[in-house]
């Protein structure tokens, strides 16, 4: 399907000014003070055949299936560490695992309740997957709302063109958090409006029908969670859908000079008084590092070959591929595991050789540090700028939900890069975005 | 809606406050901006003084350059306008997205003003923009209770607003009224006595402006 004198593409200027109209922003710090910036967006869609999002759509469920089943091994039995499939220096070791959460059987046993995972084309057609986001994955809204917009600057072109409706995110969300909630109220839990994601999380409360609160709205009393409202009556709340890192969401558990989480709500959760979406310690399976052993989590959890392939990746934990990565560094892009939103990662062959002896010398001394990967030669999509349509390297953030089943939101967010050198589609890095089309038939 | 905390109390009654104070004295200034095009080079300091402001600016052009642009000011209607966003932008949930967008639209008035050498045109917009937040909010958002605090902060801010500009009597007692029902439907937290003392306060002759706006900073 050609779009390159598609229709849409005549309304983009129109299109963002109606993104701007509706607060469609992200923020991002720069020298210590806050900017809000639209994330720009492209007209031309991301196109899906029916076909090979079917194909898509299975090994998504599959990953999330192995995933959710991996953390709560970790956290009960351990026994893919103790099958040595997983070693522990992987577990242990992670930023993401949270010794706290040792024996904790979350609301109807689920962890990721919304997986964000990170995929891009090869120009061998071929999806790989990047990076699982299984925390608090973020960016469902844009491609939302850009859907509606585009709806109403060109009707015509959504009459000719049978698509999956993206706009039935936030029912499968609600429906996700209804699922978990244990009684009460559901709720967003926000840092605040200075957070980055800010927009998608008023969005989607307004979406869902879930209140916007933050940590000063909410308070434990007897084990219990509640809301309080400016007359001091109290609601009980039976799920937060928390958009706070694991580390800020209980001063009295974690970081204790938090002051955008609850004080005690970890307690509340331990005894299974809250659903807390997604869980907490599900950083230990989304960790780069531990990216690598997914694959096998699938054979070992599911007795399952992986439907969707990882990018081939070197672990420098192991010696063999510590050679590798040594031998081929130039060819490789190099990834910090303890690094997200595009940052730490680099390319071996942009790299001065000063660089590369101070890199290298890091690698040996912390292997655990960092995963390699071969570049993939990425299938680039189209996209227009300052009228002409030009090709640009992008990514796609699949969202799958999960309650009784995983369910894979048929869209995703389609994320671009800007310039025409650069690998890296983050909006923090200048970055835009793109509608996902799921095409019926 | 169901339950609304305190903060977002706040918030509304501030959005519903900052909202009005925009409106009218962008009202305002466009109308002595008009009349500052025949007057003397002094005149725009009958309009510090109409609207209780310092004189901070020492010349009518940069008075007309800085009162409606200056985000450092903090009697510009930039600075009230970006109070107003920072408090819709905390809103969504309870406005809703389509009465949240006509603040936002204000705000891009405001900078398109900035730029423009015809800058009354696009205040213009945003006063149309402020009406059309008021009309959407009426129509869209669901709750009474969400529209009574907004209105409640609207209706305080224009007394306010109205006794320290000494407007007409009958205006400030309509506006009064006005604010005596909404309040009371609102269930925010206010002090009754207060507002029996403005309705006192506006059925004496002659009217104590100055104890209106002393009794009107006291209301919640």
């Amino acid at each position: 399907m050609d779009f390159k004198d598609f229709e849409l593409c005549a309304h983009t200027n129109s299109i963002n000014e109606l993104l701007a109209r509706y607060g469609v922003k992200f923020g991002i710090y720069k020298n210590n003070t806050f900017h809000e910036r639209l994330f720009p967006f492209d007209a031309i869609p991301r196109i899906i055949e029916a076909d090979e999002f079917s194909k898509l759509e299975k090994g998504l469920k599959q990953r999330v299936k192995a995933l959710n089943l991996f953390i709560k091994d970790i956290y009960s039995d351990k026994k893919i560490v103790k099958d040595k499939v997983v070693p522990e220096d992987f577990i242990f070791a992670s930023s993401g695992y949270m010794a706290e959460c040792e024996g904790i059987m979350p609301s109807k046993g689920v962890y990721s309740h919304i997986s964000g995972i990170d995929l891009v084309q090869g120009k061998n057609k071929e999806w790989y997957i990047l990076e699982d986001n299984l925390r608090v994955p973020s960016g469902a809204s844009y491609p939302m709302i850009a859907r509606q917009l585009c709806r109403k600057s060109n009707p015509k072109t959504f009459e000719k063109y049978h698509l999956e409706d993206n706009r039935d995110y936030a029912k499968i969300l609600r429906k996700t958090l209804d699922y978990v909630n244990v009684e009460g109220h559901t709720v967003i839990l926000t840092p605040g409006r200075y957070n980055s994601a800010y927009f998608e999380h008023s969005y989607l409360s307004e979406q869902t029908g879930a209140h916007l609160v933050t940590g000063q709205d909410l308070f434990v009393e007897g084990d219990k969670l509640y809301y309080k409202d400016y007359n001091g009556e109290k609601a009980r709340v039976g799920a937060v859908y928390r958009r706070i890192s694991d580390d800020y969401l209980d001063p009295m558990n974690f970081v204790a000079d938090s002051v955008i989480g609850v004080p005690h709500l970890f307690d509340v959760y331990r005894k299974g008084n809250v659903a807390l979406l997604n869980a907490p310690g599900n950083g230990v399976a989304d960790d780069k590092g531990i990216y690598y052993f997914v694959p096998k989590m699938i054979r070992y959890y599911l007795d399952e070959e992986p439907i969707l392939q990882n990018a081939p990746t070197y672990l420098p934990f192991y010696e063999e591929d510590k050679k590798y990565v040594l031998e081929h560094f130039d060819d490789l892009v190099l990834k910090d595991v303890a690094e997200a939103g595009g940052y730490g990662v680099v390319f071996g062959s942009s790299m001065t050789k000063e660089e590369k002896e101070k890199f290298i010398e890091m690698l040996k001394k912390e292997p655990r540090r960092f995963i390699a990967q071969e570049v993939i030669d990425f299938l680039d999509i189209d996209i227009m700028d300052e009228g002409k349509v030009v090709p640009r390297k992008a990514d796609l953030r699949a969202f799958v939900l999960t309650s009784d089943e995983p369910v894979v939101w048929k869209s995703g967010l389609t994320r671009f890069s800007r310039n025409p050198d650069s690998f890296i589609v983050n909006s923090s890095q200048g970055g835009g975005f793109k509608d996902t089309w799921v095409l019926l038939h | 809606m169901g339950i609304i905390t305190l903060e977002k109390t706040d918030r509304l009654f501030w959005l519903g406050r900052y909202t009005e104070r925009v409106y009218t004295t962008a009202r305002l200034y466009a109308r002595s901006y008009d009349h500052m095009i025949d007057a003397l080079e002094d005149d725009y300091k009958n309009f510090c003084k109409a609207i209780d402001i310092p004189d901070i600016y020492g010349s009518k052009e940069v008075f007309l350059e800085k009162y409606p642009f200056d985000e450092s000011d903090m009697n510009s209607l930039a600075s009230n306008l970006q109070r107003a966003y920072d408090n819709a932008i905390e809103l969504r949930y309870e406005i809703g997205s389509e009465v949240l967008a006509y603040i936002q639209l204000c705000v891009y008035d405001l900078q398109k003003a900035k730029e423009s050498d015809a800058p009354m045109l696009e205040i213009q917009s945003l006063i149309d923009h402020i009406m059309a937040f008021w009309g959407t909010a009426d129509d869209l958002i669901a709750s009474e209770q969400i529209r009574d605090i907004l209105k409640t902060g609207k209706r305080v801010e224009r007394i306010d607003l109205y006794a320290r500009l000494a407007f007409p009597v009958t205006d400030i007692r309509r506006e009064v009224n006005r604010m005596k029902f909404r309040i009371a439907k609102s269930h925010i937290n206010y002090k009754e006595s207060v507002v029996k003392n403005i309705e006192t306060l506006v059925e004496t002759e002659p009217m104590d402006y100055y104890g209106i706006v002393r009794e009107i900073e006291n209301i919640l």
